[in-house]
C-alpha cells in the first residue's frame, strides 16, 4: 500500500521509537516500572550539571556547590516520578492545557529550525508578491520656504535653473533613495506631494510639509521591481511564521483524523 | 492502519521539539555578526537613528505578570513598523518605524512567571514547595486582576530582597533562561537587516537594593556568533562591579563589545550616582575609570518619569520638572520615600555634575555620560507617541479606558496614577548608518541623544574657531573637522568655546519653542554651578527676555479635541553660541535641550477619545512642551587627560 508523503519522512522514522516510548510511559496512567525507582547520576549527568553551573556564573561549581545541585536534581526527579505514579497529572487543567500547548509548540519548533530551500522561499515570495513591492527609488533636489507667499513667489520665477531657497537643515538633492527613508526624514505631507508630482527637470510645486513649503525637482521616480535577494530574509520569517501556523493545522489534522467525534444534537 | 499513523504523527512532533533549539542553519553572514563591511556608509554621520533600548516582553517576570503574552517576535515585528495584535486585542502599529530595538527583558528570572503559570498546580506545590509562591500561583490563575495583584507582590519582594529562592537564584532557573536565550539571539540575527534594521541582544539586569531601582540594560554589539558563549547576567542582590566583570569578561573570551545603560535614576533614591563607592567608602579613582568604561551612556526619561533634573535641584531652571510628578515620591515600589537630600544622587544633570567634581579629586569622571531615552515598556510594543499610548504593561493598554485616572501602585501604597505615567521616550543615534556597528559605535562616544518621543533631529558641534558664517557651508563638515559632536571633549585653548547648535522639528510633530545650552561647572572654589542660557528661539525679535525669563510661546492646545496647530514656533532653530561665562581653566560641560510649543499628552488624547473628564492635576498636568537633551560637550583643563 501507499503510504501519504509525511509518513515517508525520514524524521518520521528516526524519531518514532523513542516517542512511543515516551508515550507508554506517560499516557493511560500506566504504573510506573519498578525499575524507574532506581536515579542513576552519572559521570555525564554531573558534567552536565557542573556546565550549567559554569554557563550562569563564569566559574566552575566547588564541590559542595556541585553536591547542592546534585542534590537538587535528584529531589526533582523523586517527586516528578512520584507525582505520576500518583496520576496527579490526570484531571488537571493546567497540565492539560500545558500539554496542548506542548504539541502545538512541538510543531512550531520544527518550522523554526527547518532550513527552507531556495526554490520554496522564491515560490513564497512569488505568491506574496504585494507585501514586498513596496521599494521605490526616487532622485528630487528641493528648495524649502518657510512661507507658502514667498514658494509660491519663487515658483512664479523658476526656471530649470538654480533655485537656493531659504536654508534649514534638509538634504538639497536625494539620490537614489528610498521612498520610505524620505517619509522618515521629510515627513508624511511631504511624500505624499511628492508622490503626486511628474518626473522632469522643470521645478514643481510648492510643496507642503510639516516643515514649510518646497519646490521640487523630481528627476526620477524608480519603482524597483521586488528583488529577491534584497528582501530574502524578510521572506524568511514570514515564510516561517506561515509555517508555524500551517504545521500546527497540518499536526493536529492528522491526528484528529484518527478520531472519531460524536457530539449530541 | 490509524493507530500507527497517530503513533508516527506524534512521535515526529515529540522528538522535534527534543531537536527543537539547535539554532539556525542558513543565515547570511551580515546578520549574524556585527554588521561591519556589510553596507556603504555616509562619510560623517547622516541622520540620527531611532530606537529603543528598553523593551519588555513575555519573557520578563513581570511583564508576563501583568497580562501581556507578545513575544520577541511580536517586538520586532512591531518596532520595524509592522502592525501586530496588542495582548488585549487592538490592532497595534507605529506611525513611523523604528531603526533598531534592544529587547530588554530581565534576566532575573528570565522566563519564570511564564513557566509557573504554565506548571502544573502539583509542580508547585510540592516540588518548589513555598507557600508564597503557590499563592502567586494561584492568584495568577484566577485572571487578569490577581496575576497584577501577584506581580505587585513580586516586585515588592524582589525591591525588599525577599523574593523566594526559585526566582532569585540564577543558577536553579538557568535551563530557562538558555532556552530563551539561545531561540532570541536566533530570532534577532533573523531580523536584523543592515541598512534597514538593527536588532540588538541585551536583557535588564535588575539591580534593586532596598527597592531603589538601579537597573541596568546590557546591549551587545554582536550578533549570535558572540552571544551563544554567554548568558544574561542575573542576581539582583549583587554589586553592580560583578555586572562590569561579566562584561569585561565577556570582551576578553568573544573578542565582542558591550556596555551598559543605566535606568533613570530618578527611582534610586540617590543611589544611582553617588559620590562613594557602593558600600559608602570613598570612591576610587579604578572604580570611576571602570563605571566609565561600561556605563558610557544614561537612560534620562522613560514611562516611568523623566529624570534630567528636579525643580529642587534647579531652581532658576523655569523649564524643570518635566515627568516628575508622583516619580519624584520615592523609589520603585514606594517602600522608602524620597527626601531632598537624595534627588542630587537620582537626576542626571546633578549627576554630570558631580562627574566633574570627581574627575577634579580623582582624575577620572565616573559620570560622563551620553543621555538617551527608551520606553520601558512591558507590553512587547515600543511606542513613544502621545497619541498611540500603549501603556506601561498590559493592565494599561487602551483597553483599560480609565487608565488615566486610576492608581498605579506597585505594592500596596498609595501615591502614583496613571496620568504620572509618560508616554515613554526614545534614543536618537548619529551614525553613518544603520548596523549594529555604527549604531552601537555612536552609544560608545555618546553621539546620542534622549527625547521624550518626538523625533527631532538635534546637533550640537564644540569648538573654537567656529562663526555664524559657517551655516553658509557644509557646516555639518565643518562641525566634525573643526570641532567635535555631542559626547565628545574639547580640551581648554585659553578661548571661550563656541558651539554650532541645530534643532529641526519632526517632521510630523510640532513645532519648536526654543533651544537652550545646560552649562555645569565647577567654580573655582570647588563648587558645583550650573546655568541654562536660552540661546536660540522662535519669533525672537516678538518674544523678549524678561525678567521673568522669555516670554512664553503660546499655547495652541484645544483642550476639548486634543489638537494642536503649528501656528507658532519654528521648523528650525539655529545658532552660534559662545559661553559668555566661560574662565579660563574651568571644568565644565554643555549639553543642548530642545522644547517644543505645547501639545496634547496621552491622557488628553484618553479623555476625547473615551470620553471622560481629567480633573484636578491630572487636567493640568494634559498638557505639555516635550523634549530633547542631548549629550554634553566636555570641557577639560589642559592635561586632564581623557574619561
Amino acid at each position: 500500500m501507499k503510504l501519504p508523503d509525511w509518513a515517508r519522512e525520514p524524521l518520521v522514522h528516526f524519531i518514532g521509537l523513542g516517542a512511543l516510548v515516551y508515550l507508554a510511559l506517560t499516557w493511560g496512567g500506566m504504573p510506573v516500572d519498578p525499575a524507574s525507582r532506581m536515579i542513576r547520576v552519572d559521570a555525564d549527568q554531573k558534567a552536565q550539571l557542573a556546565l550549567g553551573f559554569e554557563r550562569v556564573m563564569g566559574r566552575a561549581p566547588t564541590d559542595a556547590e556541585l553536591d547542592a545541585r546534585i542534590e537538587r536534581y535528584v529531589r526533582e526527579e523523586v517527586l516528578y516520578r512520584e507525582a505520576l505514579r500518583l496520576g496527579l497529572d490526570q484531571g488537571d487543567a493546567v497540565v492539560r492545557q500545558r500539554l496542548v500547548a506542548k504539541m502545538d509548540m512541538s510543531a512550531s519548533a520544527a518550522a523554526e529550525v527547518a532550513d527552507p530551500d531556495e526554490a520554496e522561499l522564491r515560490a513564497f515570495f512569488e505568491e506574496n508578491a504585494s507585501r514586498y513591492a513596496d521599494a521605490l527609488l526616487v532622485s528630487f533636489e528641493q528648495a524649502y520656504f518657510s512661507s507658502e507667499a514667498a514658494a509660491r513667489n519663487a515658483m512664479s520665477r523658476a526656471n530649470g535653473g538654480e533655485e537656493t531657497g531659504e536654508p534649514i537643515s534638509l538634504p538639497r538633492r536625494v539620490e537614489n533613495e528610498r521612498f520610505a527613508e524620505i517619509q522618515i526624514r521629510f515627513g508624511e505631507q511631504f511624500a505624499r506631494g511628492l508622490a503626486a508630482l511628474d518626473q522632469g527637470a522643470q521645478w514643481q510645486g510648492p510643496v507642503p510639509s510639516g516643515f514649510g513649503w518646497h519646490l521640487v525637482r523630481l528627476q526620477s521616480r524608480k519603482p524597483v521591481a521586488a528583488d529577491f535577494d534584497t528582501v530574502r530574509d524578510r521572506v524568511e520569517n514570514d515564510w516561517r511564521n506561515a509555517q508555524i501556523e500551517q504545521r500546527k493545522q497540518r499536526a493536529y489534522e492528522i491526528l484528529r483524523s484518527a478520531y472519531r467525534v460524536d457530539i449530541a444534537r | 492502519m490509524h493507530k500507527s499513523w497517530v503513533g508516527l504523527a506524534a512521535a515526529s512532533l515529540m522528538t522535534i521539539a527534543v531537536a527543537g533549539c539547535s539554532g539556525d542553519a542558513a543565515l547570511d553572514p551580515a546578520q549574524t555578526g556585527d554588521g561591519e563591511n556589510t553596507i556603504e556608509l555616509a562619510e560623517f554621520p547622516d541622520r540620527p537613528y531611532w530606537g529603543d533600548t528598553h523593551l519588555h516582553t513575555d519573557n520578563s517576570i513581570d511583564a508576563f505578570g501583568f497580562g501581556v503574552r507578545l513575544g520577541p517576535e511580536d517586538a520586532l515585528r512591531f518596532a520595524r513598523g509592522e502592525e501586530v495584535t496588542a495582548t488585549t486585542g487592538a490592532k497595534a502599529r507605529l506611525s513611523r518605524p523604528l531603526d533598531f530595538l534592544v529587547i530588554a527583558d530581565h534576566s532575573d528570572g528570565l522566563g519564570a512567571t511564564r513557566r509557573l503559570y504554565d506548571a502544573p498546580r502539583w509542580y508547585v506545590d510540592w516540588v518548589i514547595g513555598d507557600e508564597t509562591v503557590l499563592r502567586w500561583y494561584d492568584l495568577m490563575h484566577e485572571g487578569p486582576e490577581g496575576s497584577q495583584q501577584a506581580i505587585a507582590e513580586l516586585i515588592t519582594a524582589a525591591a525588599n530582597g525577599t523574593l523566594p529562592e526559585s526566582f532569585s537564584d540564577p543558577e536553579q532557573a538557568r535551563e530557562g533562561t538558555e532556552d530563551i536565550w539561545n531561540t532570541q539571539i536566533g530570532l534577532l540575527d533573523r531580523y536584523n537587516e543592515p541598512g534597514v534594521f538593527t536588532a540588538f541582544a541585551g536583557f535588564e539586569w535588575t539591580l534593586m537594593p532596598d527597592g531603589n531601582n538601579l537597573h541596568r540594560v546590557v546591549m551587545f554589539r554582536d550578533g549570535s556568533d558572540k552571544t551563544r558563549k554567554i548568558l544574561p547576567f542575573g542576581g539582583i542582590d549583587a554589586d553592580v562591579q560583578q555586572l562590569w566583570e561579566y562584561m569585561a569578561s565577556y570582551e576578553k573570551e568573544t573578542g565582542g563589545n558591550v556596555l551598559a545603560i543605566p535606568h533613570n535614576g530618578n527611582l534610586s533614591n540617590g543611589l544611582m550616582f553617588e559620590m562613594t563607592m557602593p558600600d559608602g567608602s570613598p570612591m576610587t579613582s579604578e572604580y570611576a575609570a571602570r563605571r566609565a568604561k561600561a556605563e558610557p551612556v544614561v537612560e534620562v526619561t522613560q514611562i516611568k518619569g523623566d529624570g534630567e533634573t528636579h525643580p529642587f535641584l534647579s531652581p532658576n531652571d523655569e523649564m524643570a520638572g518635566f515627568g516628575v510628578k508622583g516619580w519624584e515620591l520615592g523609589n520603585l515600589p514606594l517602600t522608602l520615600r524620597s527626601t531632598p537630600d537624595m534627588y542630587a544622587g537620582s537626576y542626571a544633570r546633578s549627576a554630570l555634575l558631580r562627574g566633574l567634581s570627581l574627575e577634579q579629586q580623582l582624575g577620572v569622571n565616573p559620570y560622563a555620560f551620553g543621555m538617551i531615552g527608551s520606553t520601558d515598556s512591558h507590553t512587547a510594543l515600543a511606542s513613544g507617541d502621545e497619541d498611540n499610548f500603549f501603556g506601561k504593561h498590559t493592565g494599561n493598554e487602551p483597553a483599560n479606558q480609565g487608565r488615566a485616572m486610576e492608581p498605579q501602585n506597585l505594592g500596596t501604597r498609595e501615591g502614583r496614577f496613571g496620568w504620572h505615567y509618560l508616554a515613554g521616550g526614545y534614543a536618537a543615534a548619529w551614525a553613518r548608518g544603520n548596523t549594529r556597528a555604527e549604531i552601537f559605535d555612536a552609544f560608545k562616544r555618546r553621539e546620542v541623544y534622549a527625547t521624550t518621543g518626538p523625533r527631532m533631529s538635534v546637533r550640537v558641534f564644540g569648538g573654537f574657531d567656529f562663526s555664524a558664517s559657517d551655516w553658509d557651508g557644509d557646516w555639518v563638515r565643518a562641525g566634525y573637522t573643526r570641532g567635535v559632536p555631542m559626547g565628545g571633549e574639547l580640551t581648554d585653548a585659553g578661548t571661550a568655546p563656541t558651539f554650532l547648535i541645530s534643532a529641526l522639528k519632526d517632521p510630523d510633530g510640532a513645532n519648536l519653542d526654543r533651544a537652550q545650552v545646560v552649562k555645569g561647572w565647577v567654580d573655582a572654589s570647588g563648587a558645583m554651578q550650573e546655568r541654562v542660557y536660552d540661546v536660540v528661539w522662535s519669533d525672537m525679535d516678538k518674544r523678549p527676555r524678561t525678567a521673568r525669563g522669555l516670554t512664553p510661546v503660546g499655547d495652541t492646545v484645544n483642550r476639548a479635541d486634543a489638537t494642536y496647530t503649528n501656528t507658532i514656533g519654528a521648523p528650525e532653530l539655529r545658532t552660534t553660541w559662545t559661553d559668555p561665562d566661560y574662565a579660563a581653566g574651568q571644568r565644565a560641560f554643555y549639553y543642548v535641550r530642545v522644547i517644543e510649543i505645547p501639545t496634547p499628552r496621552w491622557t488628553l488624547f484618553d479623555a476625547v477619545r473615551f470620553g471622560f473628564e481629567l480633573t484636578g492635576d491630572a487636567l493640568e498636568d494634559a498638557v505639555a512642551q516635550e523634549r530633547a537633551y542631548t549629550s554634553p560637550i566636555w570641557l577639560k583643563p589642559k592635561g586632564a587627560g581623557a574619561t
